[in-house]
């Protein structure tokens, strides 16, 4: 027996952070148009497609789905098969993957400027688009399992459990909530009705948060920072125990959304009482992220990658205090409709996933160059 | 009498193992070394590329000075001796675990994992680290499991093959607990969420959801009651066979009993039962009992001689080497021992010289020199080329008085339950409720009894208790281990706060094994002839060569010729400025007797005798401070296996009133301890060597001391590292301390109990109240013990 | 609201898959060495050139 050559898949790495940069700016300005018409109401053009109403779904898909999606797959993707040891599953799936999720994305695009919504927030696209984001997160899932059973690393590394429980949520809050009636090619009505839908939309909506942003990027950054402080994780112990508490508190924060609506009360504290206990758990991933620059702040001082991931971890602990304190009922009765949701959003999307997005390419970008 | 200042310039530091160069003569372009195995180290990594090791951190590697014999791993061309070691075999591949104790940071984790690169054989290599062992698979085509081994060898990590590895391979950490704790954290976390309707009310249209909520609730509670909370029914039942009730035991009822009425609750749809109370509480102590009994799997508190002896020694027989295991060995064998090897069994020396190290048994490093004919013993390590000794008596039972007869006496007392302070005043308190509230119900409400006991129940459940015990005593082990003081279990904790008496092991363990005092007697030496000397001695591998060259700064910039070394006799050479130097026994040097006792080295210069330098015992730093604060307190004696040479110093040291013992055979030792224990003392043992084990063995606290955490120590209760010995007072508060942390934390729950019970009583308590009284107690309980616990160790400055 | 129940069957039966990964990574000791993963994660053989470059 020789030792076996084989080589990473550095392309499909590359194209999904080409990607990424290019939906960060699409996504970006959009939020940036979007944001000017609120004070000057006219560069909405007066056409229908680029007023706020339509501007905004795509300016929260774009970042979402097409900024940070692309981020974290290729953050995923570079990791994965170096944490593995193992070339990725099928080159082909991932190629699909990669086109397929961009098309969705160009689809998503079109249609939400056309005014083609089913009016839920974070799941607007309709339904044809739907069937084809769970096709394709199938092909990324046996992709993704593929290569971790034809692993030659048997331990799975901590950010590996993030991407599992990533994968597993995601495919299960996108098929309830997306559960519809269509009525024609374009047009669908939600399956649920009333206050049920919305319960059903915002037990969605918060876990999109949770799984699609929270847990591939805290994959992300257990894998990135300490490569790129080339020091270990703070503590590996803590990093599992915050794992499983996570993934086990995070589903219930959902109907924090709904406060003082016709929600019965007791969902509503359920919300509540959730958001407050996933402090504990969120708050143990920054400081095990931080603390794992103990000692190496001199190298913050120097490398830029490093500058983003500290930004980045600090807003994650910022957004995931914040969060619990906003869904606290009274707190709530104050701030639900005020601009500071909106930072809220903001300290979490852009500063804790944005700026992970920032940090992996700085990092990665220089090790493909020459491949 | 001139006494010499040891020689403290800075030196240039080895690139591999980071200890002071004696000269700057080894190198490779500009990277020193101390010897020449540390540089060939490096070379094997350099010619592989595997210098990222020395970018990881810095001196990573391990000090290569004492050379490895070269057909040391021959035993594993051995069929019997490699089928015994290896764990998987097939027709291309083997599959072995090594026990490496040098591993010690991520360059050699890195180094490991790439052994491959070194050796192609090797297909993987997978370290655990928190074991210090590597699974290696071979192919046995390329390469033998003695080439491996010999590899590892070469870069530094030398196997460690003991006996030990002949005996049934170790069990697998039961992970039982893990699961329950899963499981359990799985189902009160859902019951937790299905029970808020139950907390906050639930519209008048929605009670058919509220029924499917608490069946499902009780699904969710079966696994909890009939599998996760297993350790406390086992713990109880076993508590109740020896007829006593330990903690667990209330627990395992209130359980019980918060399960049943729950059930009929649900049942009878009156109510949604306790379920998240139940599951909580069985979660939490899970937890709690997690952390108690966290181990140290790298150390070993149960080793037995066969940890110290090597896998096989060699037996020759028609001058021929036959690796043998011990267990084969005949009496009437002739063994080659070699350099550096433990001697298996008491034996006649019948060719070279010995110079024995007795440290393993006795704790004193000093090497005795035996003739032929000699008697040695078991247990020594030969210190200077080879020898061959005639068997006489097989294993080592002469030097380990009673071993094992004394295990059952131990481990009958200590059956591992954990007893709370006041718990019989507990047991008593709460049945004094639980009867009084029965007859007042009995009497004006007959229809509430029941639910008004079992209310009693689930409040006055210990659990508190057992959660401010388990996380204390989990809290110390660990505030402990991080100062490399490591208790083999929480009870141990109990047994140092109880102990009375302390009782020291003088060589080894008050002393130092690795230190000596050297001073010189004789004529004065100069500066630059200290220097000759230091550098003559560096060139021997003898451990009094050692020390001396150590204590004297290596010697620099001298040149010797014409070395030569005369085997258990001394060296001798010629150095730069053509000066005849002789350094050795008195026989050696001055060609007569030597006429003092204790441990000497004579020196010569151009046949001119100068002096002598006298090695003797150093004792450890700051013991002085140590045994006036453990007088202070409890009684101290020191027994000792050497003549009483020492009594005036020890006097000194540790007072009048404390007992001096010396010439003292392990059995004395052991015997001591059952003395003191017979007239009502609680003995504390501190010892180190394998003379010792029987005595550790006996006393309630048995402690062994370890210059390296991962040294070889006697079985034991607990061992610290030689350098923390001076805080052992501190380390004894803070065991004290914990009993004070868990009254409090007692006196506290008993507070949330009487806040309970005004309900329980009443039979008016309602899932909220539960709800919100379960976890608050046990988490403000937890705040306490976690808390005090790390506040007290910071203020002891730990 | 019986749209409890879906959420709930969904939720528990995702928490459900969660528990079964936990206690086979458990049975596999994939916790059980919290040590060296965390530093292995650093050494990247460099598998794309097999002939390592002599730095």
């Amino acid at each position: 027996m020789q030792v076996e050559k084989f080589y990473y898949d550095n392309k499909i790495v590359k194209a999904f952070g080409i990607a990424t940069i290019i939906f960060g700016i699409v996504g970006m300005l959009a939020g940036l148009w979007a944001a000017i018409q609120i004070y000057y109401p006219a560069i909405s053009l007066n056409l229908a497609p680029t007023t706020f109403g339509r501007l905004r779904p795509l300016h929260t898909n774009a970042i979402i789905f097409a900024f940070v999606g692309n981020a974290s797959f290729a953050g995923i993707y570079y990791s994965l098969q170096r944490l593995l040891k193992a070339r990725m599953f099928s080159d082909k799936l991932s190629w699909i993957h990669f086109w397929g999720w961009q098309l969705i994305i160009a689809a998503a695009a079109i249609t939400l400027l056309l005014g083609i919504t089913t009016g839920k927030e974070y799941a607007e696209l309709e339904w044809p688009i739907d069937i084809a984001i769970t096709l394709v997160w199938v092909i990324f899932g046996i992709n993704m399992f593929g290569t971790i059973i034809k692993r030659r690393e048997k331990h799975l590394y901590v950010a590996i459990w993030f991407y599992i429980a990533t994968w597993v949520t995601v495919a299960m809050l996108h098929i309830v909530n997306s559960i519809e009636i269509p009525v024609s090619f374009l047009k669908s009505y939600s399956w649920y009705a009333g206050v049920q839908d919305a319960l059903v939309q915002w037990w969605y909506g918060h876990n999109a948060v949770a799984f699609f942003l929270t847990t591939p990027v805290l994959g992300l950054m257990y894998y990135f920072l300490p490569k790129a402080a080339n020091r270990p994780v703070y503590s590996y112990r803590l990093s599992i125990i915050h794992f499983w508490a996570l993934i086990f508190i995070y589903i219930w924060a959902g109907p924090h959304h709904l406060l003082y609506t016709a929600l019965p009360d007791w969902a509503q504290s359920l919300g509540t009482v959730f958001s407050i206990m996933l402090i504990a758990p969120s708050w143990g991933g920054m400081l095990n992220g931080l603390f794992t620059l103990r000692g190496a702040w001199d190298k913050v001082r120097e490398d830029p990658v490093l500058k983003f991931m500290v930004v980045a971890v600090t807003c994650y602990g910022m957004s995931t205090l914040e969060g619990p304190l906003l869904s606290l009922k009274n707190e709530n009765a104050i701030s639900h409709f005020s601009d500071w949701t909106i930072a809220h959003v903001h300290i979490g999307g852009l500063g804790w996933n944005g700026f992970i997005a920032f940090a992996i390419l700085y990092y990665m970008i220089p090790k493909n160059v020459g491949h | 009498m001139p006494t010499i200042q040891p020689v403290t310039d800075n030196k240039t530091l080895c690139y591999h193992c980071g200890e002071p160069c004696p000269n700057e003569k080894i190198h490779i372009a500009e990277k020193k070394f101390c010897c020449e195995g540390c540089k060939m180290v490096y070379q094997i990594l350099n010619e592989n590329s595997l210098c990222d090791y020395y970018s990881l951190n810095e001196n990573p590697g391990i000090n290569q000075r004492i050379v490895v014999r070269k057909d040391k791993f021959a035993l594993l061309d051995d069929e019997k001796i490699k089928t015994q070691l290896i764990s998987f075999k097939d027709d291309t591949q083997i599959h072995i675990t090594f026990y490496l104790p040098q591993m010690h940071c991520s360059s050699c984790l890195y180094l490991l994992e790439n052994l491959h690169r070194v050796n192609p054989g090797v297909v993987s290599s997978k370290v655990n680290f928190a074991r210090k062992e590597v699974d290696i698979v071979l192919l046995t085509k390329e390469t033998s499991l003695r080439k491996v081994a010999e590899t590892l060898t070469s870069i530094g990590y030398e196997p460690y093959i003991s006996l030990n590895d002949l005996k049934e391979k170790r069990p697998a950490i039961d992970k039982s607990m893990v699961y329950q704790l899963g499981i359990a954290g799985f189902c009160f976390g859902n019951i937790m969420l299905l029970s808020f309707p139950e907390y906050l009310g639930i519209d008048a249209s929605e009670v058919g959801l509220r029924a499917v909520f608490r069946w499902l609730n009780f699904v969710l509670a079966i696994p909890v009651l009939l599998y996760s909370a297993l350790p406390f029914y086992e713990s109880s039942w076993k508590s109740i066979k020896h007829k006593f009730l330990n903690i667990d035991a209330p627990i395992a009822l209130a359980i019980i009993i918060t399960f049943v009425r729950s059930a009929i609750e649900v049942i009878n749809g009156t109510g949604g039962g306790y379920f998240d109370s139940m599951t909580g509480i069985v979660f939490f102590m899970l937890i709690g009992r997690i952390i108690q009994d966290k181990t140290y799997r790298q150390l070993s508190f149960e080793r037995d001689y066969t940890s110290y002896f090597p896998i096989a020694i060699s037996v020759l027989k028609d001058s021929k080497e036959i690796p043998t295991t011990l267990p084969e060995i005949k009496t009437g064998d002739t063994l080659l021992i070699h350099n550096e090897e433990l001697i298996p069994a008491d034996g006649i020396l019948t060719k070279g010289k010995a110079f024995i190290d007795y440290s393993f048994v006795t704790g004193e490093s000093i090497p005795v020199l035996k003739e032929m004919g000699e008697l040695v013993y078991a247990g020594g390590k030969q210190t200077e080329g080879n020898i061959e000794i005639l068997v006489v008596k097989k294993l080592p039972k002469a030097i380990l008085p009673n071993y094992g007869t004394e295990m059952n006496l131990k481990s009958r007392r200590k059956i591992n339950f954990i007893r709370p302070p006041a718990e019989p005043v507990f047991h008593l308190y709460c049945f004094t409720i639980a009867a009084t509230t029965a007859v007042y119900w009995q009497i004006n409400d007959p229809s509430k009894l029941w639910p008004a006991i079992t209310s009693i129940f689930i409040i006055t459940c210990p659990c508190a208790l057992l959660l401010s015990n388990t996380f204390t005593n989990g809290n110390i082990l660990r505030i402990l281990g991080k100062n490399r003081f490591y208790l083999r279990s929480a009870q141990t904790i109990e047994d140092i706060a109880r102990i009375t008496h302390v009782v020291f092991d003088k060589t080894g363990t008050l002393t130092s094994a690795n230190q000596q005092n050297i001073f010189y007697e004789g004529d004065g030496l100069t500066e630059q002839e200290l220097n000759q000397v230091a550098s003559i001695a560096s060139h021997s591998s003898h451990p009094l060569s050692r020390a001396l060259s150590k204590h004297l700064g290596y010697g620099k910039d001298e040149e010797v010729s014409q070395f030569h070394e005369n085997t258990g006799r001394g060296v001798q050479g010629i150095t730069d400025d053509g000066t005849f130097l002789k350094l050795g026994s008195a026989e050696f040097v001055t060609e007569q007797k030597s006429n003092t006792s204790g441990t000497n080295v004579y020196i010569s210069m151009n046949d001119k005798v100068k002096g002598r330098f006298v090695f003797s015992n150093q004792y450890r730093e700051n013991v002085e401070p140590l045994l006036h604060s453990l007088k202070r307190h409890y009684n101290v004696s020191v027994l000792s296996g050497d003549n009483d040479a020492e009594r005036e110093n020890l006097k000194k040291l540790v007072g009048e009133k404390s007992e001096l013992l010396f010439n003292q055979k392990p059995e004395d030792k052991l015997q001591y301890i059952k003395d003191l224990q017979i007239r009502g003392e609680s003995v504390m043992m501190i010892g180190d060597g394998l003379n010792d084990a029987g005595a550790l063995k006996q006393s309630n606290v048995g402690i062994a001391i370890s210059e390296q955490t991962n040294n070889f120590t006697p079985s034991s209760d607990a061992i610290i590292e030689a350098k923390q010995l001076p805080r052992l007072t501190r380390f004894i508060r803070l065991c004290i301390a914990n009993r004070k942390i868990i009254i409090a934390s007692f006196v506290l729950s008993i507070v949330y109990n009487i806040i309970g019970l005004y309900f329980a009583v009443q039979g008016t308590l309602s899932p909220v109240i539960a709800a919100i009284l379960m976890p608050s107690s046990s988490l403000s309980i937890l705040l306490l013990t976690f808390g005090s616990s790390s506040l007290l160790s910071k203020n002891m400055k730990m | 609201m019986s749209v409890i129940l879906i959420l709930l069957i969904a939720s528990i039966s995702v928490a459900g898959i969660f528990l079964f990964a936990f206690l086979w990574g458990t049975k596999t000791g994939q916790f059980e060495d919290d040590i060296s993963p965390a530093s292995r994660i650093l050494f990247d053989d460099k598998p794309a050139q097999p002939k390592p470059n002599n730095k």
